[in-house]
């Protein structure tokens, strides 16, 4: 449990690949080796860039984080306190071990037809199936991270009679949260990936990233499609980073495996 | 000045006058059918209250299985372990691990460590705050109450776990190596505080560790186990007033005695 890198620290090793790869894309544009309706050229995906933002894409952008950290926050909101409290009484894990799994191995998209069966066309359903895989990662990560806490060091919850809400939010909670920062970082992913899918194939109203995307390639404006495929990418890396950040802030404590 | 006692103690305590008494303790961690693997087999030890007993013997002798029965950290499979009837709190009996890291909670500064336990044994915020500055004095852990324990040297850490379990005034306290990370200058210190403290607060003390002079730096009584199962190889007092000077003519005498004991139990 070491203290993530941070990679904005060494910039040199993350910008030259992104450099080669940009130069790779530009010398089979520019030479003409693909057609630019597959592959156009990145000045014409650049140009792109800031038509759409002065295109659509502000909503866009808003709309779907805010379905995101919507989903996440209702994850964690169940996730953490229903974890720690499994991590707490660990019969009662033992006992939903087995369709916690089960659950977790149905793959969330499939689950979408039943998502608007029961909830119907609309922001609830598209939150509700974001949240539902985000929800089981996080908690399953928070058990983990609970059922680990150090052992010797749950002594004092014996010694000093502590109640379970005490011996949870006082010692579980920070014992738990290098691996609820582990749950949340693959809970964001899982949110943004079914956030545009629906946003794309269902296509709940007007907006949204997927929805973006989806009609800048039927529409054949294959730079603004490249464009925004971009930026949803970039999204992804900011969620991350964010999630690292807070994750380095809150974790600061950690005693560090290296020293 | 040295008094060597008999392999039993010459006096029982009295009943009430004892901080701990073990009495038949089994204690086996592989359960074969025949106890033959059985490492305590009807043991017994009694501790007054408001001695310092050094708890002694090699590396693997199951002085920290010892220490951990007498906390009720771990259970006998057979025998009592009775607690002085004046502790009446859980925290009046205190187990302080090895790894100093294991007795504290690294995700809060130095301070905030050590008022939690009185902050949860509720005692009101003056006098807990003037119970952390002293301790805080004693143990040289003023110039870093706001750091993270990540943050302090394994020997600042280890006088952190120590003054924190000390700082409720615990009626028996069980230390396990609690000087393995300090330098010898800042052991005989702390050593001293221990001393103090124990004295002043009337606590009763067990000091486990395999270090003669660690042990002979605040002991009064020398309890030296060995052998399988585990038996009392040695219960020693000696009467020499602290602090002890190494070099001294009783200091090397009673150094040789508990060498000589340890050896004995060697399995």
């Amino acid at each position: 449990m070491q203290r993530l890198a941070r990679p904005l620290r060494k910039p040199t090793r993350v910008l030259a690949p992104m450099a080669l790869l940009l130069g790779i894309w530009a010398a089979v544009a520019g030479l003409g080796l693909v057609d630019s309706i597959v592959l156009p050229a990145p000045w014409s995906v650049a140009r792109a860039v800031a038509g759409i933002f002065r295109d659509r894409m502000v909503v866009d952008v808003a709309l779907t984080l805010g379905r995101v950290f919507a989903a996440l926050a209702i994850a964690g909101a169940v996730g953490i306190p229903l974890g720690l409290f499994l991590g707490y009484r660990k019969r009662w894990y033992q006992m939903v071990e087995g369709p916690l799994h089960a659950l977790r191995s149905i793959p969330a998209s499939a689950l979408f037809p039943l998502f608007l069966i029961i909830a119907g066309v609309g922001e609830t359903s598209i939150v509700a199936l974001a949240a539902y895989p985000s929800l089981l990662v996080i908690l399953v990560n928070t058990v983990t991270g609970a059922a680990l806490a150090n052992k010797r060091r749950l002594y004092q919850a014996k010694l000093f009679e502590l109640s379970a809400y005490e011996t949870i939010t006082e010692i579980l909670f920070y014992e738990a949260l290098p691996n609820i920062f582990d749950g949340i970082r693959t809970a964001a992913s899982y949110s943004m990936v079914l956030v545009i899918a629906v946003e794309m194939f269902v296509g709940l109203g007007e907006h949204g990233l997927g929805r973006a995307i989806y009609e800048y390639q039927a529409t054949y404006r294959i730079p603004e499609a490249y464009a925004a495929v971009m930026l949803a990418g970039t999204i992804g890396i900011l969620l991350n980073l964010g999630v690292n950040t807070a994750q380095n802030r809150m974790l600061r404590w950690l005693p560090n495996a290296h020293e | 000045m040295l008094t060597v006692l008999s392999t039993q103690r010459a006096r029982e305590p009295a009943p009430g006058e004892h901080a701990l008494r073990m009495r038949g303790v089994d204690f086996s961690y592989c359960s074969a059918p025949d106890g033959s693997r059985s490492l305590y087999s009807g043991f017994d030890l009694a501790i007054e209250q408001g001695s310092v007993v050094a708890l002694m013997g090699a590396s693997g002798s199951g002085k920290s299985t010892l220490g951990k029965m007498m906390a009720r950290i771990i259970g006998p499979t057979a025998g009592r372990i009775e607690w002085s009837p004046q502790f009446s709190r859980r925290a009046d009996v205190v187990y302080m691990d090895q790894h100093p890291m294991n007795s504290i909670f690294p995700w809060q500064t130095v301070r905030g460590n050590l008022e939690y336990p009185l902050e949860k044994l509720q005692w009101n915020e003056e006098e807990s705050r003037a119970r952390v500055s002293y301790l805080a004095s004693l143990f040289r852990l003023d110039t870093v109450l706001d750091s993270l324990p990540a943050q302090i040297s394994g020997g600042e850490l280890q006088r952190l776990a120590l003054a924190r379990c000390l700082s409720w005034r615990p009626g028996l306290v069980i230390l396990d190596e609690p000087f393995s990370a300090l330098d010898r200058d800042v052991k005989a210190n702390i050593g001293h505080a221990l001393h103090e403290l124990a004295t002043k607060d009337g606590m009763t003390v067990v000091l486990i560790t395999h270090n003669v002079s660690d042990a002979l730096a605040i002991g009064m009584r020398y309890v030296i186990i060995g052998d399988r199962p585990v038996r009392i190889i040695s219960d020693l007092e000696f009467k020499s007033p602290h602090p002890r000077q190494r070099g001294a003519v009783d200091y090397d005498t009673m150094e040789k005695a508990l060498i000589a004991c340890i050896r004995d139990g060697l399995v």
